[in-house]
């Protein structure tokens, strides 16, 4: 553990010091603290495109790819979530090549799972209708369906990658997503902490102003978390942005093919 | 003793680098981040695809003899909303890439800068 520790460090400062304008693909702060103040939010209303903007230093060098600083927060983890977390070989700070990595969304283009598929820097959108809301993330195509026609949460989920959600507002400007009911086939974050079947995850979204949302996301999960993880996200709108087109399976594990010295795929 | 040379590296890596977050979906090790590495050559062609944007460029050996060279950028999502678009780059352009070679010798590139036929192209919103 200690030399995986160092191992990580050292990952982290080297992928740090590695990041690159044009090649890499980042989620990041773009600048600093988030924005000036934007006109008011609208009530009730999350629709459009939003980017991650998290500020600097709300979780040191370790923002996009696990949820609190290892070094001042670590997550609390039960024996089986240690005994877990030994496992996973992280795809941390860009680091990396396909073959030293066992996070299953790059090695295997599982689907990323809740809350793993914010760590993508790539933008999500909002899509409101009368009895659900449509969280539909860039990365894959992932889209998850948070009903808002009053239901409850089902008692015995089906074991889904993104698991089922419900969503309500609690004022004219937070939305409180919970979800249950996932597989075990996917980490929590990019460091490789597990979770169990009895995972359970609440975000609020909250619409500070027109332009800014920020998201409060908690993880429960008795088998792996010793006391709940919980983290906050940031996002600025991006009115003039559309989703593009991204696929995971083909198209990202051809790149073994770059990592190993090819001059092209060869499909 | 582990985790203060963890925060003594994190801290380093922070007031070195302005704690520049690096999510990067692939992972840049299969390249030499060590050193950096211009390239003047002409484009042979440009794939604007998923999941990286691939520049193909010819360049003359000093001893006379040409070698084509790929060049990987970020996604095509990324670069368009920055104003690129497939024919940003057409065979025939000269430009000059600056990136990190492959580590095994490979004429294969990790590109952190493109300038074109009309100076630098932009870059995108991380």
């Amino acid at each position: 553990m200690r030399s995986r520790s160092v191992a990580l460090a050292v990952a982290a400062a080297f992928a740090l010091s590695a990041s690159a304008t044009l090649f890499s693909q980042q989620a990041g702060r773009g600048g600093g603290a988030p924005a000036a103040p934007s006109p008011p939010a609208p009530a009730r209303d999350l629709s459009g495109v939003w980017m991650m903007r998290n500020p600097p230093g709300i979780n040191g060098p370790w923002t996009n790819y696990t949820y609190t600083d290892p070094m001042k927060a670590p997550p609390s983890l039960t024996a089986w979530g240690e005994a877990e977390f030994k496992k996973a070989r992280d795809s941390n700070g860009g680091n990396y090549t396909l073959d030293e990595t066992n996070d299953p969304v790059l090695t295997k283009c599982y689907p990323p799972g809740v809350p793993r598929v914010y760590f993508h820097p790539y933008p999500f959108e909002v899509v409101q209708t009368p009895k659900q809301t449509l969280l539909i993330y860039e990365y894959d195509h992932w889209m998850r369906r948070v009903n808002t026609d009053g239901r409850a949460l089902p008692k015995d989920p089906d074991q889904l990658w993104m698991g089922t959600s419900v969503g309500k507002w609690i004022d004219d400007h937070n939305f409180q997503v919970e979800t249950v009911g996932f597989n075990t086939k996917t980490w929590l974050d990019r460091l490789g902490h597990a979770h169990s079947e009895d995972l359970k995850v609440t975000e609020n979204f909250r619409r500070v102003d027109r332009d800014h949302l920020q998201v409060d996301i908690k993880m429960e999960d008795p088998k792996a978390l010793a006391k709940p993880w919980v983290t906050t996200f940031y996002y600025e709108n991006r009115p003039n942005w559309e989703l593009g087109e991204i696929s995971c399976s083909g198209d990202y594990l051809d790149w073994t093919q770059v990592e190993k010295g090819g001059k092209e795929y060869k499909r | 003793m582990t985790r203060k040379l963890m925060f003594l590296l994190g801290l380093i890596a922070v007031l070195t680098f302005g704690a520049r977050p690096a999510l990067a979906h692939h992972g840049g090790a299969a390249f030499d981040q060590t050193k950096t590495q211009t390239l003047t050559g002409t484009v042979t062609r440009m794939d604007f695809v998923n999941p990286h944007v691939v520049v193909y460029m010819n360049v003359q050996n000093p001893d006379g003899t040409t070698t084509e060279w790929s060049g990987w950028l970020t996604a095509p999502n990324k670069l368009q909303r920055a104003g690129w678009t497939k024919n940003t780059l057409k065979p025939g352009d000269k430009v000059t890439l600056v990136g990190n070679q492959q580590k095994n010798g490979s004429p294969v590139l990790q590109i952190r800068k493109v300038t074109g036929p009309e100076g630098d192209l932009p870059t995108f919103e991380q």
